[in-house]
C-alpha cells in the first residue's frame, strides 16, 4: 500500500523527524553569544563581580578577625548578615540585568524557533550563557572580595592571615562564592529565558522592546 | 510521495480578544496552494496577511480551523514535529530580514542546517554554495549589520533555502527594499519557483509581485475578497 511509504504516516522514520542540537553546539553558540555581545555580558557580569566581592570579602574579614580576636558569636552572625544583605542587593541588579539581557533577544529566540529550535534549545542556550557569566563573574569577584579582605589586616597581622586554618577558609569562602553566583546567575536567567523560549514564534517575532 | 496541493486552509479563522472587542484578523479561509505555486496574498493594512502568514507557517495556534501542509493537519503534531516542520518544510522570509545579528552571513545560513543534523564539513559546503547562488559570495563572514538591506534579505532568502524546503514564506519580503533592489528579491523568489519547483507564498503590498505571481488572493478584513490568475489582475487604487 502506497500510503505506508509516505514519510508522514511511516513509523520507521519517525526518528528522521527530529530537529537536533546537541549541546556542544549550544555551548558554542553560548560561546559566541558572550564574546560578540561582550559589553551586555560584562554589565551582567559587574553586578555579580560586585556581589560576590562583597560576601567574599566580608566572609574572610569575619574569618580573620575571629582567628585574631576570637570573635563572639553575636557578631560572627551580624557579620554574616551583612554579606547576605550585600548579597540580596546585589542579586537585584544581577535579576534586572539578566531580564533585559533575555528580553532584548525575544525576536531572535522567535526567529530561531522558525528555524526549527525547540523550547529546550533556546533554554540550552540561555542556560550555559548563565552558568559561564556566574562561574567567570564569581571567580573574578572572589578574588577581588579576598584580596580586599586580607590586604586590610596584611600589615599588622601577616602571619596570622597566611595561616593554614585561614587558606583552608580562603578556598572554601571563595568557592562559596562561585556557587552562590552560578546560583544567582542562573536562578535570574531561567524565568525569563523559559517565559520566552515558550512563547509562539509569532508572538515572540511581533516583540519589540 | 508528492502531494498535489502543498497548503491546505480550511475555514481558518484567528480571532484577538482586545479588551471588550473581538479583533477578527482572520475568519475563515479557504485556500489551497498547488505544489510549485507562486501565490500572492494582497490586500490594505491590517487585513490580516501577516495573520495568515504565522497560521499557515505554523508560528500561531488558529481560533478555528485547520491548515495542512502536504496534508497533514499540523494542529496535530506534537512539539517535536513541529519544530521538525518549520525546519526542513518550510522557509519563512521576513520584512525586517530577522537574522540573527552575531552571527555571520555564512553561520546565519548554516543555523537551520544544524537543527535538521546536517554534520558540520556539509554545512559549511552548502552554505557557501547557496550564498554564491545570491551573490553574496564575497560576503560570508559580514555580521548582518555590515551588510545592506539588499544583502541581508539575500541572506534570509540563503538561510531560507538551507534544507531544501518545500515551500518558502514570505512576509512582505520587499518591504523595507527600494524599487530596484525589490526587483532583485522578488526575481529571485521567482527564478527558485521556476527552477527548483519551490513553493512561494508571498504576503505583501508590492504592485511589482503581480507580475510573477501565478495566482493573486486578495483579502479584506480577515476575509478573501477574490482570486485572479495573474491575466485577469486589475488593481484599483484603494487596494495597495
Ligand atoms: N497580537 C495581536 N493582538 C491583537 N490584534 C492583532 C494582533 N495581531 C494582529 N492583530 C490585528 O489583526 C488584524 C490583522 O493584522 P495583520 O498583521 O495580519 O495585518 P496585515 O494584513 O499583515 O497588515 P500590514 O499590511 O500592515 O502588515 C489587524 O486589525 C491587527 O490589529
Ligand atoms: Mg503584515
Amino acid at each position: 500500500m502506497l500510503i505506508i511509504l509516505d514519510p508522514v504516516m511511516s513509523k520507521s522514520t519517525v526518528e528522521s523527524r527530529e530537529v537536533k542540537f546537541p549541546p556542544s553546539e549550544a555551548f558554542r553558540f553560548s560561546i559566541e553569544s558572550i564574546k560578540r555581545r561582550f559589553v551586555r555580558a560584562l554589565i551582567t557580569a559587574v553586578s555579580i563581580i560586585l556581589g560576590i566581592a562583597f560576601y567574599v570579602g566580608l566572609r574572610t574579614m569575619s574569618d580573620i578577625m575571629l582567628s585574631i580576636y576570637g570573635t563572639s558569636e553575636a557578631a560572627r552572625s551580624y557579620q554574616l548578615w551583612m554579606a547576605i544583605i550585600s548579597l540580596i542587593v546585589c542579586a537585584v541588579g544581577i535579576l534586572n540585568s539578566m531580564l533585559m539581557a533575555v528580553t532584548e533577544r525575544t525576536k531572535e529566540i522567535g526567529t530561531m524557533k522558525c528555524l526549527g529550535a525547540m523550547d529546550g534549545h533556546i533554554l540550552m542556550i540561555f542556560m550555559f550563557e548563565a552558568i559561564l557569566v556566574g562561574v567567570i563573574g564569581g571567580f573574578i569577584g572572589a578574588v577581588v572580595g579576598w584580596l580586599a579582605g586580607v590586604l586590610i589586616y596584611i600589615g599588622e597581622y601577616m602571619n596570622v592571615i597566611f595561616s593554614s586554618a585561614l587558606m583552608t577558609s580562603y578556598i572554601m569562602r571563595m568557592g562559596e562564592g562561585i556557587l552562590i553566583a552560578m546560583i544567582l546567575s542562573v536562578g535570574a536567567t531561567i524565568y525569563p529565558a523559559y517565559h520566552a523560549a515558550s512563547m509562539d514564534p509569532a508572538d515572540a517575532l511581533r516583540f519589540e522592546l | 510521495m508528492r502531494y498535489e496541493y502543498t497548503v491546505e486552509t480550511e475555514d481558518l479563522a484567528k480571532y484577538y480578544q482586545l479588551g471588550e472587542v473581538v479583533v477578527k484578523a482572520l475568519d475563515g479561509i479557504d485556500l489551497r496552494i498547488r505544489r510549485g505555486e507562486y501565490l500572492s496574498i494582497m490586500g490594505p493594512s491590517g487585513s490580516g496577511k501577516t495573520t495568515l502568514f504565522n497560521m499557515i507557517g505554523g508560528l500561531d495556534r488558529p481560533t478555528r480551523g485547520r491548515v495542512y501542509i502536504d496534508e497533514v493537519d499540523i494542529s496535530k503534531l506534537d512539539a517535536y514535529e513541529l519544530a521538525w516542520l518549520r525546519c526542513r518544510k518550510i522557509g519563512y522570509i521576513f520584512q525586517t530580514f530577522n537574522l540573527i545579528p552575531v552571527l555571520t552571513a555564512l553561520e546565519n545560513v548554516t543555523l537551520p542546517m544544524i537543527f535538521a543534523g546536517v554534520p558540520r564539513e556539509e554545512r559549511m559546503r552548502r552554505a557557501v554554495e547557496i550564498l554564491n547562488r545570491v551573490g553574496l559570495g564575497d560576503r560570508l563572514h559580514h555580521k548582518p549589520a555590515e551588510l545592506s538591506g539588499g544583502q541581508q534579505q539575500r541572506v534570509a532568502i540563503a538561510r531560507a533555502l538551507a534544507n531544501d524546503p518545500v515551500i518558502v514564506l514570505a512576509d512582505e519580503p520587499t518591504g523595507n527594499l527600494d524599487l530596484h533592489t525589490g526587483l532583485e528579491i522578488i526575481n529571485m523568489l521567482r527564478q527558485l519557483n521556476v527552477e527548483k519547483g519551490v513553493t512561494i507564498f508571498t504576503a505583501t503590498h508590492d504592485l511589482k509581485m503581480i507580475d510573477v505571481s501565478d495566482r493573486i488572493v486578495w483579502i479584506r478584513d480577515g476575509k478573501v475578497d477574490r482570486i485572479e490568475k495573474r491575466v485577469d489582475v486589475v488593481v484599483g487604487m484603494e487596494e495597495i
